[in-house]
């Protein structure tokens, strides 16, 4: 679960990146760093986090 | 609930009318009316006409005193190259040089003090809001972090993030400075980090690069001190070591040579023609969201204080020890971000340093709404005018104008921090109840969220009127926000956040996790109970002071099963 955060984190920033070559236009390139923020608050936020959260000691 | 929702929407209102008078501000300023400039006529000087020029009589400076400063710098003064040849032009101009660089010197190591100083207030902060049982663990983290991280700096970090950013012109060049390691990439040069400067040897021992390394080392030590905040009564002394130097040494360095250093992100504006590439005035992103981001990272590893959360996951207040500390840590903060902020020019002459005044107006007027916003916020929501919170959203307004203080109007910044004041509010109501992270003292929503909004406000808000020597990152004209009719200035914000949520934080994230696996993050269950003061530190911060034992929601059967890493 970890690693499939830390990979949905590190896509998050290829997607905004990407953006840069897909397209010139900035309303394009602004939608491929939106998109990218997405995706790499779900693997930390979303992934690492829910990984941890089911470790949590209150639970045990 | 009808009441609470009434004075929510004349909160928002509020706000509104705000954001509309901003955006109606450059509609406004047509009508300016243009002023023709009377240029003088040049006059044709030689060395012949500085000859007879003479200063006062050091005789009589001597016998009389000098009281009223009628004989105190004069001609006298200017240091002369020949003795034989007597005062030049050559002379003047030199002097007129130095005097530039010299008051640019002293202004940018006098605010790097004042910097330096906001140590002692994040030590008061953070000690005030944790419990008197660690108040010693805590206090010397914020002690420690300061040498740790100068150290990391020092050996490697400066070199990274600044070893290619020359030349410097406000601080006489900085010229050794000149080495970024660069790759080409899809047709494109790619700054990555810089190679010179490494233990301040070579051609670094150097006037203007030791300006520059105490400048930005003691925002390096920032950033490293906003983790312990978050990771604070449960984080084991060593850990905390080891995870401060590889934050000081490489993780806030490559962040900061890609946005200040002359790294990819601050070329966005001349590879991609994204505005003025990322920009970043004295660091909303590069110091306080690598920090937040970072304390994220390991806040998460080490998971919440035993009593934070009960069974069903719902969370108890754990109220710090010592509110006096927390208030007056805030009013340090506050007077060292007059530091932050204006010294982000690096001079008081040349090149838009004149606007120094300007950021830090903006400065104070952010931190005044930030906190106002939160004051009110939680006293409409909870019926009571909340002492941390509004000290946090003092900080949060500050946080949030540090990347646009230099780049927009008073009027605007008053707005960002409004919004900071609220972002902080709904931010520690986020992660303390929805993603269940414990953070106790609010550094992920200060320093992570509103650095984020601080990096998007530049974007937004920048009013294309802030002249530093006629361009930013190599491009050419001033920066310019959306709302000013730069929509490629947004973009190359959003890349910075993109860039700060996917690979500060994976970084920050193993190399935390390495830690975590080698010597582990947290201390043991009964050491967390009895207080990290004496199981880590082996003296307690107050002595004399029988301390009362609150173990919130805590049975002994999650004292049993708290055993994380023991």
């Amino acid at each position: 679960m970890r690693i499939v955060g830390l990979l949905f984190a590190l896509g998050g920033w290829l997607i905004a990146m990407s953006g840069l070559f897909m397209t010139t236009s900035n309303m394009g390139r602004g939608l491929f760093a939106c998109v990218g923020i997405i995706v790499s608050i779900a693997g930390s936020l979303g992934f690492i986090n829910k990984f941890y959260q089911a470790q949590a000691i209150w639970k045990k | 609930m009808n009441s609470l929702k009434i004075k929510l929407q004349i909160l928002l209102a509020f706000m509104g009318i705000i954001v509309l008078v901003q955006f109606s501000t450059p509609l406004m300023a047509v009508e300016e009316k243009t002023q023709v400039a009377v240029v003088p006529a040049p006059v044709n000087l030689t060395d012949k006409d500085l000859t007879g020029i003479t200063g006062p009589n050091k005789d009589d400076i001597t016998a009389k005193g000098d009281p009223g400063a009628e004989m105190t710098g004069t001609v006298n003064d200017v240091t002369i190259a020949d003795a034989k040849k007597g005062l030049t032009l050559a002379d003047m101009a030199n002097q007129i040089g130095q005097n530039k660089i010299a008051i640019n010197f002293v202004w940018t190591l006098i605010c790097g003090f004042l910097v330096m100083f906001m140590q002692a207030g994040f030590a008061m902060v953070e000690t005030g809001l944790i419990r008197a049982k660690n108040a010693n663990h805590t206090m010397m983290m914020n002690f420690m972090v300061y040498g740790l991280g100068l150290f990391a700096y020092w050996v490697c970090g400066f070199a990274i993030q600044m070893g290619g950013c020359g030349p410097i012109a406000n601080l006489g060049g900085a010229y050794p400075l000149n080495a970024e390691k660069v790759v080409n990439l899809f047709g494109k040069p790619w700054g990555v980090f810089g190679t010179k400067g490494f233990f301040l040897s070579g051609s670094t021992y150097d006037v203007s690069v030791m300006v520059m390394f105490l400048f930005q080392m003691v925002f390096m030590d920032t950033t490293t001190t906003i983790v312990t905040g978050s990771c604070a009564e449960r984080w084991k002394y060593s850990a905390f070591c080891v995870s401060t130097l590889g934050l000081g040494a490489i993780i806030y360095p490559l962040f900061g040579n890609w946005a200040w250093g002359c790294g990819w992100l601050s070329q966005l504006g001349v590879n991609f023609g994204l505005g003025h590439g990322y920009c970043d005035f004295a660091g909303s992103g590069v110091v306080h969201s690598v920090g937040g981001i970072t304390a994220l990272a390991a806040a998460m590893i080490i998971g919440p204080r035993i009593g934070k959360y009960n069974r069903d996951g719902s969370p108890n207040a754990i109220p710090g020890h010592d509110l006096t500390y927390v208030l007056l840590g805030c009013f340090i903060l506050s007077f060292g971000w007059f530091g932050f902020n204006p010294g982000s020019t690096l001079g008081a002459s040349g090149n838009g340093a004149l606007r120094i005044g300007s950021v830090a107006v903006n400065t104070m007027l952010a931190g005044c709404t930030g906190g106002f916003a939160a004051l009110f916020y939680m006293w409409l929501r909870y019926g009571k005018p909340d002492a941390s919170m509004a000290g946090n959203g003092l900080l949060a307004g500050l946080v949030a104008i540090t990347a646009p203080s230099g780049f927009v109007t008073p009027l605007a910044s008053a707005v960002i921090g409004w919004v900071g004041g609220i972002l902080v509010c709904l931010g520690v109501e986020y992660f303390d109840r929805v993603a269940k992270i414990d953070d106790p003292v609010g550094a992920m929503s200060v320093h992570g969220i509103n650095g984020l909004w601080g990096v998007l406000a530049v974007g937004l808000f920048a009013d294309g009127r802030s002249n530093y020597g006629g361009s930013w990152n190599g491009v050419s004209g001033n920066v310019t926000g959306l709302f000013y009719g730069d929509a490629g200035q947004l973009v190359a914000q959003l890349i910075g956040i993109a860039t700060l949520l996917g690979v500060v934080f994976s970084i920050s994230f193993v190399w935390n996790w390495v830690i975590d696996i080698v010597i582990g993050q947290r201390v043991n269950a009964k050491t967390e109970l009895a207080g990290l003061d004496i199981p880590e530190m082996g003296a307690v911060a107050y002595p004399d002071f029988q301390l009362k034992a609150s173990e919130y929601g805590v049975s002994e059967s999650s004292y049993e099963s708290a055993t994380v890493k023991n």
